[in-house]
């Protein structure tokens, strides 16, 4: 089960708005390399893996990710607060803003939205962790 | 920073460290240096935690220790004022 703590993993606290790093900011939450696809790749890989050590890491750094997703969805939020019309248009954040204003939604900078294509669950354990090491060397 | 936020940011740096030291049990689970240095935290954020609840009230707030209407309370962990 998971228990939600009422907190950051660590603090983030934006003074100025910015629509454009935001647009940049939000693969980080649902693009091909962001903190969804880490989270529901190590928490649906763990079911197969074999190692108790290796149950447990996966099942920690799994809900390790989702403390990033919250922190990634933080700092797209912070930057995007009270904009104007005119940020909106001149930051090119309206192409956004016309679906989803200034929601925070699993979405590629590009414009894809968040994709299970993105990451794999094999049940082997040597094609799994290689994976892992692919992704984490993409994601840091 | 005031005493309130400089002990509550205390608090997570030490919760913080404790985690990194229950990942490294995870591959390590042999260490008994890593197992006591874990317990040395927990104590510590223990005795910080009293010392902040004791001050200026419960930390944390979570549907155990409190009631509902403080749990629906801003601000939310998101929002610049909680950071």
């Amino acid at each position: 089960m998971f228990v939600y703590e009422k907190r950051l993993q660590y603090p983030v606290k934006i003074k100025n708005c910015n629509p454009k790093l935001a647009k940049i900011i939000i693969s980080q939450y649902g693009g091909p390399h962001g903190e969804i696809g880490a989270s529901l790749r190590y928490l649906s890989q763990r079911y197969a893996m074999p190692y108790p050590e290796l149950r447990a890491i996966l099942t920690d750094i799994g809900t390790e990710e989702l403390a990033h997703l919250e922190m990634v969805g933080t700092i797209v939020y912070q930057l995007t607060r009270d904009l104007t019309p005119e940020q909106i248009q001149e930051a090119g954040f309206d192409t956004y803003f016309v679906d989803h204003t200034t929601g925070v939604y699993p979405v590629a900078a590009s414009g894809t939205p968040f994709s299970a294509e993105t990451f794999a669950v094999t049940g082997d354990t040597v094609a799994d962790l290689h994976e892992d090491l692919s992704a984490d060397g993409a994601i840091a | 920073m005031n005493e309130k936020n400089a002990l509550r940011r205390r608090i997570y740096a030490m919760e913080f460290a404790s985690w990194e030291l229950h990942l490294f049990l995870d591959s390590h689970p042999g260490n008994c240096d890593a197992a006591r240095k874990l317990e040395e935290y927990r104590n510590r954020i223990d005795a910080l935690v009293k010392e902040y609840e004791e001050k200026f009230g419960p930390i944390g707030e979570t549907p155990q220790n409190t009631s509902r209407w403080a749990w629906i309370s801003d601000p939310w962990p998101w929002e610049k004022e909680a950071n």
